[in-house]
């Protein structure tokens, strides 16, 4: 049986990305489209737009890197839009056998770590606005993206003294810092990492250089020096 | 006395730190009419997922109002009962818990 082809303008839709993105994708191999009969007109396999749209680390990490386009079904420019999107996951999640209870610690992660991306940014974003929000409970990962300030120069504003990536993320972590009157500053990653500690999540979380890796058995909190410098934060959570 | 708080009333998820403080401010006018000799019990049943940012923007503040007259209800839920904790140790007080 012949496989279905997708329009140009349905694969769009499919990936909340326009035509001159998919235009480009196909000139460029990023995603290449399908051509009948030498014609011109570029027509898709669904399945091929699944497996393109599942690589959410790639999306994330290309986006706040080099500020490439991702698909905008992963996108949230406004805090209420990742609220929104947040709500679905958790109505997916809590019917999801043995998240019975455990979805609301997974949802309460997610928020944290979307909401302070927006927190933190608010009239400050350096260039795009919102975050990258994706996540596959069937593969059981959840990713987390923004290109803002980063933990070190939010951090800075309380802490003037803070001097790198490391020691920022380290506090953000685990001190409970109070920033200046009428800015509130949050215990959400503190929280966070407790959770991951007590309960079956790993985290992968990084910003500026600076990378936490909260995996497997024996979960000690660590914060490393990675190879890359990255623009914001990024966040993995698996489970 | 007492006057009970549906917590859902203001949504099943609690996450946002903006959100947190709109319904802290909206709480407001209800609160302007509580007697001062009654309690006010804080019910967590319905709330899905409750987090420490929009906890700190609505029970800390009402804690710092209301001191031992708020209560807040046990609740199984570990989204509640982990929110709950983190803001005790930051802000270094207890919540009364029935």
């Amino acid at each position: 049986m012949e496989e279905k082809l997708l329009t140009i303008g349905q694969a769009a839709e499919y990936l909340g990305v326009s035509l001159n993105t998919l235009r480009r994708w196909d000139e460029n191999g990023k995603l290449v489209a399908i051509k009948k009969g030498g014609g011109t007109h570029r027509y898709y396999r669904e399945n091929d737009l699944e497996i393109f749209a599942s690589d959410l680390m790639k999306f994330a990490s290309e986006w706040i890197q080099d500020g490439i386009e991702f698909p905008g079904t992963f996108y949230c420019p406004t805090s209420s839009i990742f609220n929104a999107r947040l709500t679905k996951m958790q109505d997916i999640l809590i019917r999801k056998p043995g998240f019975e209870e455990l979805y609301s610690l997974i949802v309460l992660i997610t928020g944290e770590i979307g909401d302070n991306s927006f927190a933190h940014n608010l009239g400050k974003w350096p260039d795009t606005a919102g975050i990258f929000f994706g996540y596959d409970l069937e593969k059981r990962i959840i990713v987390l993206a923004d290109r803002g300030l980063g933990v070190l120069a939010t951090l800075r504003q309380a802490r003037p003294k803070l001097s790198n990536h490391v020691e920022a993320v380290k506090v953000a972590f685990t001190e409970f810092v109070s920033g200046r009157a009428p800015e509130k500053r949050g215990n959400g990653l503190k929280l966070v990492r407790e959770v991951v500690a007590d309960r079956p999540i790993d985290l992968f979380f990084t910003s500026g250089d600076a990378e936490v890796r909260m995996k497997g058995q024996d979960k000690v909190f660590r914060v490393t020096r990675g190879q890359r410098v990255v623009r914001g934060c990024l966040a993995k959570i698996e489970f | 006395m007492y006057m009970k708080l549906q917590l859902e009333k203001f949504g099943k998820t609690l996450i946002s730190r903006e959100l947190g403080r709109e319904a802290f401010k909206a709480f407001q006018s209800t609160l302007r009419d509580f007697p001062k000799n009654e309690e006010l019990e804080m019910d967590f049943s319905g709330v899905l997922t409750l987090s420490p940012s929009w906890a700190d923007e609505f029970l800390t503040p009402l804690l710092s109002q209301l001191n031992n007259r708020l209560v807040l209800l046990k609740s199984d839920n570990l989204s509640v009962g982990a929110t709950i904790k983190i803001l005790q140790e930051a802000n270094k007080e207890t919540f009364r818990v029935k």
